[in-house]
């Protein structure tokens, strides 16, 4: 295999750094954040709850695949489930299957009818923006009532750790 | 860059026009100019490339092409071309979304997005539990 042959420019998605990998590459060591970076297509069919699913190819989620986790993909079809933020380098596709809750950041969005999306949404050119994604505030929520058990939760943990 | 079809029979408020306060109106309606309030319509409305339109939006088929600030209820879908910059909140069953597009708010799309607060409770729970929840504790 040349050394020279097809190679593709990537971005690690915990540090933002740009690498250059051959096409064939499955995964490869950032040299920014010295961590682990799969550089592969998948198709996710099955229940996936993770910390983080972050794949610099395009990633699939099939009708019968869940993930919960924070996912930072190049690309991102949803036609099974995702509970979590998203952050796409490119575009997300959510098929009529597809249900998204959490927020999504991308380059560009396509929305089948029947899909579902709840979440706060930035799309356009040039978005994502640099930085790590957004944590989702409770603002974002639009308020039934102020008192909801979730904020409690949220801020109490703020109050345990300013302790 | 395609834009959406209007009718024959629709109200146009022109790129010259500015408009401020409550509309209403049946079937459909074009925007091309600027407008800062309310409408409230069970038809259909575009805002068009011109446009500069700020305020809350409750119609059954939104279509924006321009600049749009503010909150949109559709009872039957969203569109939005590749020209359309929106900044607001969208609640609608469903929403098409065209590359170029610029779109920041919190959304809500689901067949069961307009079925009142019950429905929208449980489903800003699950955000909240995802957000705040899901991955925490998968770390542990």
């Amino acid at each position: 295999m040349s050394k020279t042959g097809d190679r593709r420019a990537l971005r690690c998605p915990r540090c933002d750094k740009g690498v250059e990998v051959s096409k064939l590459t499955k995964s490869t060591l950032c040299s920014g954040c010295h961590r682990t970076m799969r550089t592969e297509d998948e198709t996710v069919s099955d229940y996936q709850a993770r910390a983080e699913y972050y794949n610099e190819a395009c990633v699939e989620v099939a009708k019968k695949g869940v993930i919960i986790s924070e996912v930072r993909v190049r690309s991102l079809v949803v036609k099974g489930e995702v509970k979590g933020p998203i952050r796409a380098r490119e575009g997300v596709t959510i098929h009529k299957t597809g249900k998204v809750y959490g927020n999504l950041a991308a380059q560009a969005l396509s929305v089948e009818e029947g899909a579902v999306l709840v979440g706060r949404v930035e799309v356009g050119p040039g978005r994502p923006t640099g930085g790590p994604p957004p944590v989702i505030p409770v603002a974002i929520v639009p308020a039934a009532s102020s008192a909801s058990r979730p904020t409690v939760a949220i801020n109490a943990k703020a109050a345990a750790g300013a302790q | 860059m395609p834009s959406i079809p209007g009718s024959s029979s629709e109200t146009v408020l022109g790129a010259d026009a500015t408009f401020k306060g409550e509309l209403s109106y049946e079937g459909a309606m074009r925007i091309e100019g600027k407008f800062d309030g309310k409408i409230t319509s069970k038809g259909r409305l575009i805002v068009g490339k011109t446009a500069h339109v700020s305020g809350e939006l409750t119609v059954a088929h939104a279509g924006l092409e321009g600049q749009f600030k503010g909150n949109v209820v559709a009872s039957e879908r969203v569109e939005l071309t590749g020209s359309a910059q929106v900044t607001g909140d969208i609640r609608s069953p469903r929403l098409v979304v065209a590359e170029g597009a610029t779109l920041v708010g919190n959304v809500v799309i689901s067949p069961e997005a307009l079925k009142g607060d019950h429905r929208g409770s449980s489903e800003r729970e699950q955000i909240l539990q995802t957000a705040a929840g899901a991955p925490a504790a998968a770390r542990r």
